[in-house]
């Protein structure tokens, strides 16, 4: 008897891993109409190497661009896009840049401020009514300002352990605004609103929701609207419309921290729907979208001048710069200088975009892979200090 | 291959153990969830499990028992981890007159894990399809759970039972998350085989 219950046992191990999703190579063809000159930039093969470096170190692929007013913009990858099929990665292959999008979120909200359809020193409160309000403490209280540059000590739902479980309980699960709220419901909030700043994903998705309010339509229609289609971002979407869209190169994860990585291309989810999180896009567009945002063709100067008030951390972290908080942006100290920064992660996804004001240099990097050792290598102190000293 | 030696050298002293009496086996399927502990009772989806194991009693009364438990165990969490497991624990059960039962469980054990999906091993600069080779984890718990004695009058009684078994993983995904706790909810039967010493 036992020895038929291990024999059912090994062939259920052997037979229970997925096998890999077979995906034609077309999928990851992308075209964009930009004429592409890095091979004739001066530092093609400073950067090149740079991401090179990053690859045989155990990331799985990274896209690239580098703006400098002398020498243009340039592009680069290097690594796979998909392991599986073995498909090598495009500098124009598009991919989860999580976070990041909290600052076309804040522009967002500024260009309406700007419309005259809501006051940054207004009450969320005032546009928002029902559980988002009543259930989530200091949301009574809050302003549109203090939401943008997370000062409203509003618990930040991801935080909490209940979600972090649920979520590694079921991976694909497409989670929905109101599904995410409810982990910030009757939580304790950090502080008082402006007493301090603390990142809180939860006010996010209420500025989703604001937009949404004021221009009756989904707020990522509204991004299309007022920033896609005018800087003619063509790579850059919403995963609420689209979950994988054709190009996006898959993600892998280090769970372990011993670079033994799986897929996780399919494990985003918390954040389709939702203004915290859910941007795909590649860093091309996110480096015309830097530049054109602190260059005034967004937003005029006075809004730009609101979003770079900054507010310092009273308790920053040592493993990090120390941050100050902008509206939707923030500002660290490099070893070469002041950097405006965000970055983002996703399940398997990581990107950061930085530029620098002294000389407008913007670096936007997007890699296909996260957690445990590739953290070491693109999104720690000592990773972007070493990417910028490269660089710069 | 060393997975079945480990397993063999497990089960073999209980089987050894329980020959010419009674010898109790646990058989359950169960839930797996990754969740805190008894914040939630069922979870979806289904991450299907099954554990067998047995029992030896260090003392027996009237009414109650200190017993020690020896389980394999194997655990399908789709997109995440398989698991199989040995554990022992030692239990405690109280048992009513009318053939109800209360038992909780205190329990360490060995668990080895495996990618459900498919892992790429970072070799040389480059990322290559390996055979995947597991991660050893410890895994403590604590179980409570609510049986059914089918004949009360009889110690060797058919049992059915519904047990809550809440467990942590250690350790999980270094430097991100050390610790992962989890949740399994049994629906089992014990019985016993080889009654001679009925």
């Amino acid at each position: 008897m036992n020895k038929k219950l291990f024999f059912i046992l090994a062939i259920t191990l052997l037979n229970s891993c997925h096998k890999g999703e077979d995906i034609n190579p077309t999928f990851y063809e992308c075209n964009f109409n930009f004429a592409d000159s890095s091979y004739a930039n001066p530092n093609n093969n400073k950067y090149r190497s740079l991401i090179n470096d990053m690859t045989s170190s155990g990331v799985v692929g990274v896209t690239m661009s580098v703006y400098h007013p002398q020498t243009g913009i340039w592009i680069g990858a290097s690594g796979k896009a998909d392991l599986y099929n073995d498909i090598d990665m495009k500098s124009c292959n598009i991919s989860r840049v999580g976070s990041t999008v909290k600052m076309f979120t804040a522009t967002t909200i500024l260009k309406l401020a700007e419309e005259g359809k809501l006051s940054l020193d207004d009450k969320i409160s005032s546009y928002l009514q029902g559980d988002v309000i009543d259930k989530i403490e200091n949301a009574n209280k809050a302003t549109i300002r203090q939401l943008l540059q997370h000062s409203s000590g509003i618990y930040n739902y991801i935080q909490n352990l209940k979600f972090q479980t649920a979520s590694l309980n079921d991976f694909i699960r497409e989670w929905k605004p109101e599904d995410l709220l409810k982990y910030a419901y009757n939580q304790k909030s950090y502080f008082q609103p402006g007493e301090d700043v603390r990142y809180s994903n939860t006010g996010y998705i209420m500025l989703g929701m604001l937009i949404e309010k004021i221009e009756g339509k989904p707020f990522y229609k509204v991004f299309e609207d007022k920033i896609f289609s005018p800087l003619g971002l063509t790579m850059t979407k919403f995963a609420a419309e689209d979950h994988i869209p054709s190009g996006t190169v898959r993600g892998y994860i280090d769970m372990y921290s011993n670079l033994q990585v799986v897929e996780s291309t399919y494990f985003s989810g918390w954040d389709y729907y939702t203004a915290d999180g859910g941007l795909i896009s590649n860093p091309y567009d996110m480096n015309v979208f830097f530049r054109a945002l602190m260059s005034g063709q967004i937003i005029n100067s006075n809004s730009l001048a609101e979003m770079l008030t900054w507010k310092n951390e009273k308790y920053p972290d040592p493993d990090f710069f120390p941050i100050s908080y902008g509206l939707g942006i923030f500002k660290i100290q490099t070893e070469k200088g002041i950097a405006f920064m965000h970055s983002g992660d996703a399940v398997g996804y990581y990107a950061n975009m930085l530029y620098f004001p002294s000389d407008s240099t913007t670096i936007v990097y997007a890699v296909n892979s996260n957690y445990g050792k590739i953290d070491q290598f693109v999104s720690t102190k000592v990773a972007i200090e070493k990417i910028i000293s490269e660089i710069k | 291959m060393k997975i079945l030696l480990i397993i063999l050298t497990f089960i073999t002293p209980t089987v050894v153990f329980g020959q010419g009496k009674a010898i109790p086996i646990n058989v359950s399927i169960f839930n797996e969830s990754s969740a805190i502990p008894f914040t939630r009772f069922v979870t979806t989806p289904i991450h299907p499990g099954l554990q067998l194991g047995t029992e030896f009693n260090y003392k027996v009364k009237e009414h109650s028992r200190l017993f020690q438990t020896a389980n394999i165990s194997y655990f399908f969490h789709n997109y995440l981890a398989q698991g199989i497991g040995l554990n022992t624990e030692l239990g405690y059960e109280y048992r009513l007159k009318f053939g109800l039962a209360f038992e909780g469980l205190l329990g360490l054990g060995y668990m080895h894990t495996f990618a459900t999906t498919k892992e790429f091993i970072f070799t040389n600069g480059l990322y290559e399809k390996k055979a995947d080779r597991g991660n050893a984890r410890l895994y403590p718990s604590f179980s409570i759970d609510i049986g059914y004695y089918l004949k009360k009058s009889e110690t060797n009684s058919p049992k059915i039972f519904l047990r809550y078994q809440s467990w942590a993983e250690y350790p999980y995904s270094p430097d991100f998350i050390p610790v992962m706790t989890h949740i399994n909810l049994h629906v089992g039967t014990k019985f016993c085989i080889n009654t001679k010493a009925k």
